[in-house]
């Protein structure tokens, strides 16, 4: 591969300038729904970070080994979302049996994962961009972190504004999306720490 | 009567039962694409034909389907259409299909059409299912191509790719980066709640 | 009997049911795959096609067969580049491929007989962010190199005017970057490749 696509630089513009979230609005339905508490963002957050970088070098190979070899490629999506989908579900039954604590804190929010279109579409990416095997695991972590840090900082925020006066229609969604808004232009200021040589 | 349901089916989700303003559902696989109005047209025909075909198909197989794996059998027809959506854009419009990327995939992932399959075709007829999807769909494609609207207008002073305003016009490029969207349909979700939402909740 | 039935019902039938949807949906998709195969591919073929028209600054009607029919008379193939005679003499065309933000941007290069001046850049492929970064394929930005020679130099979007400028991409800074380190390269890989010059 090409020097400048050097996993490390990949690790950092999908966490910082190119958010997952914040410029692909990818995951942003259970964004809204789920920053309105600290702690299930807290939850949701290390999930998503747990599945993204796991099923997406998984995918790899399922795609490079089974699909590209067979001509397959169009069959890709169904593919993708059934392997993600059965390995949440192998997760969250693992972690029950052996775990109930961790069940607890992070086992409830596997189910809502699988419908998680972040972790779709970072498996997509992946395919598009034609990432190596390394490549693909340091993006998908990256994502993950990337997603967890927006939905935190939201939260964080969203705690603060409960007891803030907000215009009625502006309630809930409304003025979430507009603090997104704020959020995507700071992450974009971060666009000047990767040097391209 | 059933004329009357047909009627309700239709017209709910394209007014107080907007899929986008009251659950704000499904915006995730389509916003990317938000800053080309002609873009976000092909788009929101894929969720359209999507989410129609797929109720009617669920609905057929209702009464056939085991609760188990009712789930599994749903993101399989879905991911069809889309599969079937994604390759006649490849074959026919190859441009556009390049321009679109992942996103024609992660209509899979947009919580509308499952969630029309889920909440109203399990239990309809499947004629009656088409309708409801048809019409979830139109409902989610105005306001997509309303936030398109304002933001190809504002950010590249062009709609449909054709220069609109004059030289004079100066570009507000923030509206076709990322942010612009998430401000557009927050903007939009208060106009909508603030007038005719309001008008709906006193009549 | 009646706990022959239950078993039939609780674990043969649904796994009966997901063979046979399975079975459809892949039938169904397959076929589709299949009849429209020979389009895409042709739809490829016309892609690259175009792009080094394009960057041979030829005219064509915007059509497959109109693309095919300007290219078969124009373009002449030779070892790892394409030639095509202007009446300002000859010009040659080159592939080039090199780092995106994302992904690796493939493009056609087309020169003048002194293999420094260009006559047309043409993207075959990129993965830029969309709306942004993508936005390297549209004519304004492309047609500014024609005539120009390297080194560029970038400037803020609609401030180029001396010789060697271009205009950068707004809120797409990094690619704008890669893609002049692309077109910086350029005349010397189009000597090495047009031959030991």
């Amino acid at each position: 591969m090409h020097d400048a696509l050097l996993p490390l630089s990949v690790f950092f513009a999908s966490i910082f300038t190119s958010n997952i979230l914040l410029t692909n609005y990818l995951g942003t339905c259970s964004f809204l729904s789920v920053s309105k508490e600290m702690k299930t963002s807290l939850g949701l957050g290390v999930a998503v970070i747990f599945v993204m970088a796991t099923t997406t070098p998984l995918n790899w190979l399922v795609y490079e080994y089974l699909l590209l070899p067979f001509g397959l490629e169009y069959l890709r999506f169904i593919v993708f979302i059934i392997v993600i989908a059965a390995f949440v579900q192998l997760t969250e039954m693992t972690i029950e049996r052996y775990s109930e604590p961790l069940y607890q804190s992070l086992g409830i929010f596997l189910p809502l994962i699988t419908v998680n279109c972040a972790i779709l579409g970072v498996c997509l990416f992946m395919v598009i961009r034609e990432y190596s095997f390394f490549t693909s695991f340091v993006f998908g972590l990256g994502s993950g972190i990337g997603w967890f840090v927006a939905i935190i900082a939201m939260a964080g925020i969203r705690v603060k504004l409960k007891n803030a006066k907000v215009v009625p229609a502006l309630e809930g969604p409304g003025i979430t999306l507009i603090i997104a808004g704020f959020m995507a232009m700071a992450f974009m200021g971060f666009s000047g720490m990767i040097a391209v040589s | 009567m059933a004329k009357n349901k047909v009627r309700k089916t239709f017209l709910e989700p394209l007014g107080k039962n907007n899929p986008v303003f009251v659950q704000i559902l499904g915006i995730c696989s389509t916003l990317a694409v938000t800053n080309k109005l002609q873009n976000t047209m092909v788009m929101t025909l894929g969720v359209m034909f999507t989410t129609a075909l797929s109720s009617w198909t669920i609905s057929l197989l209702r009464n056939h389907i085991p609760s188990r794996i009712r789930m599994m059998v749903e993101t399989m027809v879905i991911a069809t259409f889309v599969i079937i959506v994604d390759i006649v854009l490849k074959a026919f419009y190859p441009e556009m299909w390049k321009q679109l990327g992942p996103y024609v995939g992660l209509i899979i992932t947009n919580c509308i059409v499952m969630g029309r399959v889920e909440a109203f075709a399990l239990q309809n007829k499947p004629t009656l299912s088409l309708i409801d999807g048809l019409a979830s769909g139109l409902g989610y494609a105005y306001v997509l191509l309303a936030i398109a609207f304002v933001r190809e207008l504002l950010g590249t002073g062009s709609l449909w790719g054709y220069r609109i305003l004059g030289s004079w016009w100066t570009n507000w490029s923030i509206m076709i980066m990322p942010p612009g969207g998430f401000f557009v349909l927050a903007i939009l979700i208060w106009i909508i709640r603030e007038t005719i939402m309001k008008e709906t909740n006193h009549a | 009997m009646k706990v022959q039935s239950a078993f039939y019902r609780d674990r043969i039938y649904p796994l009966l049911f997901m063979f046979l949807t399975t079975f459809f949906c892949i039938l169904l998709t397959a076929g589709i795959h299949l009849t429209t195969l020979d389009r895409a591919n042709a739809n490829e073929l016309s892609f690259a096609r175009k792009a080094v028209l394009d960057a041979a600054g030829i005219a064509y009607v915007n059509t497959t067969a109109g693309i095919e029919e300007a290219y078969l008379k124009s373009i002449e193939e030779a070892d790892g580049y394409f030639t095509t005679s202007s009446p300002d003499g000859k010009r040659f065309i080159i592939p080039l491929e090199g780092p995106g933000l994302w992904g690796t941007i493939s493009l056609m290069v087309g020169f003048e007989e002194d293999l420094q001046t260009f006559a047309g850049v043409a993207i075959v492929s990129q993965n830029e962010t969309p709306g942004l970064g993508a936005r390297i394929e549209e004519p304004w930005f492309t047609t500014q190199f024609e005539g120009k020679q390297a080194p560029f130099t970038l400037v803020e979007e609609g401030t180029a005017t001396a010789e060697n400028e271009v205009d950068a991409i707004t809120g797409a800074t990094r690619t704008s970057e890669y893609f002049r380190n692309l077109a910086n390269q350029a005349s010397d890989a189009a000597k090495s490749i047009v031959g030991g010059e």
